[in-house]
C-alpha cells in the first residue's frame, strides 16, 4: 500500500504532466490568478501569478525526487566505500576515517547543506552534493557496523586464506551480505534527504525561482496562508505524503531483511 | 576510588573531544574560503572593480596565505574574538550572546514537552506489544517522522495562529517582558521542535523497553509478585532511562539544525534565524560563528551525556578505573 502511494507519487511527478496535458510550471496566464482548487482547467487552482499549481506541483516533485535519490546513491556509494574500509581495515585507517566523520556530524544537517548549497549556487546538482554530506555520514557508520560484523565470519577468514584479496573480498563476500540493509536503510534515508531538501528550498536555497520546488511551493504559500490555505496544505501534503511512503516501505524491507 | 574512575574516564573523553573541536574548526573555516563568492566580492557588488576587490581582500586580511589565515582566525576565536559582522558591523561574540539564550530556551522547552509525552506513550505500547496503544503509537510516530519541521510549523500556525487566534504566529517577547507572554511566544515553536523529537523517542524508547522486559531482572522481580505494570515502570523504565539520555544528547544536533526553520518561521530572533541570515547575505564571519557556536554545542552535549552516563553508571565508572 505504501508502496502504491510512493511508486505512484513517482510516476505523476515524471509522467503526469504529459498524460494530463497540463500548462508548463513557468507559463503564467496573470487573467486567472488565485483560482480556488477543482476550477475548470485548474484541478487544483492557481497561485498568485496564475501558475497552475498542479503542474507546479508535479514538476517540483520532480526537483525532490531527483536530488533526494541522487543524494541517496552517492551517498551509498561514498559512504559504503568509506564504511567498508573502515571496518575491514580496522586500527588507524578506521579510527582516522571515524573521527573525521565525527567533526562531519557536528554540525546541524541542514546548516552545513545550506551554506554549501548557498555558495556553490543553488542548482540541483550542488543541492544533491551538499545533502551528500548527510547521507555520506549515515552510510559509513551503517557500512562500517555490518561489515563489522561479517567480517570475521568463517567464510571471509576462508576466503582471505585462499589468497583473495581485499577488493575481492569486499565485492565477493561483503557487499552480498550487506547489500540488503544498505538498501532498506536507503529508503529511510531517502525520506530524510527529501526533507532537508525541501527545507532547503523553503529557505530560498533550493532551486532558483521561478521553477518550482515543494519547498519554495510551500514557502510561497506562507505569504498568503491566512486567506488561501490550499496554497501551502496542497504542496505540503504531497511532500508529507511522499517522506512517509518512503519511510513506510523502508521499515517495511527493514523487518522482512532483518535489523539493524 | 570510584571518583578516580569517575575522574580518568572524564579526562580521557576531554582528551578525545579536543582534537574533534579542532578539526571542527578548521572544517568550518575551510568551507568558507576555499567555496567560491568570497566576501570581497560578494560585499562590493559584481560590478566591482578588480582593483577594488583586491584592496578590500587586503583590508580583510584575505590575501594571506591560507594557514596563517587559519591560525590568526583560531587563536582570535578561542579568546572570543570571532570579527565583525560584515553587514552590520556588530561583533559577532555579541550578536551570538544576544542570539543564544532564545536558541537555548526553545530546544530546553522542546527537550521537555517531547520527554513529557515519549515517556508515557512509550511505556503504554511496550505494556501490552502490538496492542491497540502500541498501533496507535507506531502510527503516530511515523507520521510524526515524516512532518519536516516547517510543516508542523505552518500546520499549527493555520490552526492556532490564524484559525483560533489563541497564539501569535510570529514575533518574540522575552522573558523581560514577562514570563506569560515569553512563553506566549514560544509556545507554537517549542512543540514544531518537540515533534519530530518526541515521535523518534518514543519508538526507541518502546523497542527499548521491549527489551527490557525480557531481561533476567525484570522477570526476577516478577517472579517475586511484581505485577505486569510495576515491573515495567518501576524496574524497566529506570535502567531504559540511560538509553533515553544517550538519545538527548545525540539528537540535540538535530533540534539545532530544526530551530533553523522553526525560528526562520516564527521570526524568532535565536542563532538558526542568524545563521540563516549569514547564509543569505553571505556574512562570512557571522555564518563562521554561528556553524561554530552550533558545532560546540553538539559536541558539549555528546560530552556531557559520556560524564553523566559515568557518573550514573557504576558498571562504566568502575571499568574506568581498571582501564
Amino acid at each position: 500500500m505504501p508502496l502504491c502511494v510512493f511508486v505512484l507519487i513517482c510516476l505523476a511527478c515524471f509522467f503526469g504532466p504529459a498524460i494530463f496535458g497540463l500548462p508548463g510550471p513557468e507559463s503564467s496566464n496573470l487573467t486567472h490568478t488565485m483560482e480556488p482548487p477543482f476550477s475548470p482547467g485548474h484541478l487544483l487552482g492557481t497561485d498568485s501569478l496564475g501558475y497552475d499549481e498542479l503542474s507546479r506541483i508535479l514538476y517540483g516533485g520532480r526537483v525532490s525526487l531527483e536530488v533526494g535519490f541522487g543524494s541517496v546513491l552517492l551517498g551509498l556509494v561514498l559512504g559504503g566505500t568509506i564504511g567498508i574500509t573502515a571496518g575491514y581495515r580496522r586500527g588507524v585507517v578506521d579510527v582516522v576515517l571515524m573521527r573525521l566523520l565525527d567533526m562531519l556530524s557536528a554540525f546541524p544537517v541542514l546548516a552545513l547543506a545550506l551554506t554549501l548549497s548557498v555558495f556553490l549556487g543553488p542548482n540541483i546538482r550542488n543541492e544533491i552534493l551538499a545533502i551528500t554530506a548527510y547521507t555520506l555520514l549515515a552510510y559509513a557508520r551503517l557500512a562500517r557496523a555490518e561489515t563489522l560484523k561479517v567480517r570475521d565470519q568463517n567464510y571471509v577468514t576462508a576466503a582471505e586464506h585462499a589468497g583473495r584479496t581485499g577488493p575481492a573480498i569486499v565485492l565477493r563476500h561483503f557487499l552480498p551480505n550487506i547489500g540488503p540493509q544498505l538498501i532498506s536503510f536507503g529508503l529511510l534515508t531517502l525520506g530524510a534527504a527529501i526533507v532537508v531538501e525541501a527545507g532547503m528550498s523553503f529557505l530560498g536555497a533550493g532551486v532558483p525561482p521561478p521553477a518550482p520546488s515543494w519547498g519554495n511551493l510551500i514557502a510561497a504559500g506562507e505569504g498568503v496562508i491566512s486567506t488561501d490555505q490550499w496554497l501551502v496544505i496542497l504542496p505540503s501534503a504531497f511532500l508529507v505524503l511522499t517522506v512517509l511512503s518512503a519511510n513506510l516501505v523502508g521499515d517495511a524491507l527493514r523487518a522482512r531483511w532483518g535489523e539493524t | 576510588m570510584n571518583s578516580v574512575g569517575a575522574a580518568k574516564f572524564i579526562g580521557a573523553r576531554i582528551a578525545q573531544a579536543i582534537p574533534v573541536l579542532i578539526g571542527v574548526s578548521f572544517i568550518t573555516f575551510c568551507l568558507l574560503s576555499v567555496l567560491p563568492g568570497d566576501a570581497a566580492t560578494s560585499l562590493l557588488g559584481s560590478g566591482a572593480t578588480p582593483q577594488a576587490v583586491k584592496i578590500l581582500s587586503a583590508q580583510l586580511g584575505l590575501n594571506q596565505p591560507f594557514f596563517q589565515r587559519y591560525w590568526h582566525w583560531l587563536s582570535q576565536a578561542a579568546q572570543g574574538h570571532l570579527g565583525v559582522s560584515l553587514s552590520t558591523g556588530q561583533p559577532v561574540a555579541s550578536f551570538i550572546g544576544q542570539r543564544a539564550p532564545v536558541t537555548i530556551e526553545l530546544v530546553v522547552l522542546a527537550l521537555f514537552i517531547a520527554l513529557f509525552f515519549a515517556i508515557p506513550l512509550a511505556t503504554l505500547s511496550a505494556y501490552r506489544p502490538h496492542g491497540i496503544a502500541d498501533r496507535f503509537s507506531a502510527f503516530v510516530c511515523m507520521v510524526g517522522l515524516s512532518l519536516p519541521s516547517f510543516v508542523t510549523a505552518l500546520i499549527l500556525i493555520l490552526l492556532f495562529a490564524v484559525k483560533w487566534k489563541l497564539f501569535p504566529a510570529s514575533g518574540y517577547t522575552s522573558l523581560g517582558g514577562g514570563i506569560a507572554k515569553n512563553l506566549q511566544s514560544m509556545a507554537l515553536p517549542s512543540i514544531t521542535l518537540a515533534v519530530t523529537l518526541f515521535a523518534l523517542w518514543t519508538r526507541v524508547l518502546r523497542n527499548d523497553l521491549f527489551d527490557q522486559q525480557r531481561q533476567q531482572y525484570v522477570l526476577t522481580a516478577r517472579a517475586k509478585g511484581r505485577r505486569p505494570w510495576g515491573a515495567l515502570t518501576r524496574h524497566a523504565l529506570r535502567n531504559s532511562g540511560f538509553g533515553v539520555m544517550t538519545l538527548v544528547g545525540v539528537n540535540v544536533g538535530a533540534a539545532i539544525g530544526n530551530a533553523l526553520l522553526v525560528e526562520t518561521v516564527f521570526g524568532l530572533p535565536g542563532i538558526g534565524q542568524g545563521l540563516v541570515q549569514a547564509i543569505t547575505t553571505r556574512d562570512v564571519p557571522v555564518l563562521e560563528g554561528c556553524l561554530l557556536t552550533c558545532a560546540v554545542a553538539v559536541i558539549g552535549m555528546n560530552l556531557l551525556t559520556d560524564v553523566l552516563y559515568a557518573i550514573l553508571d557504576p558498571r562504566i565508572r568502575l571499568g574506568g578505573a581498571d582501564g
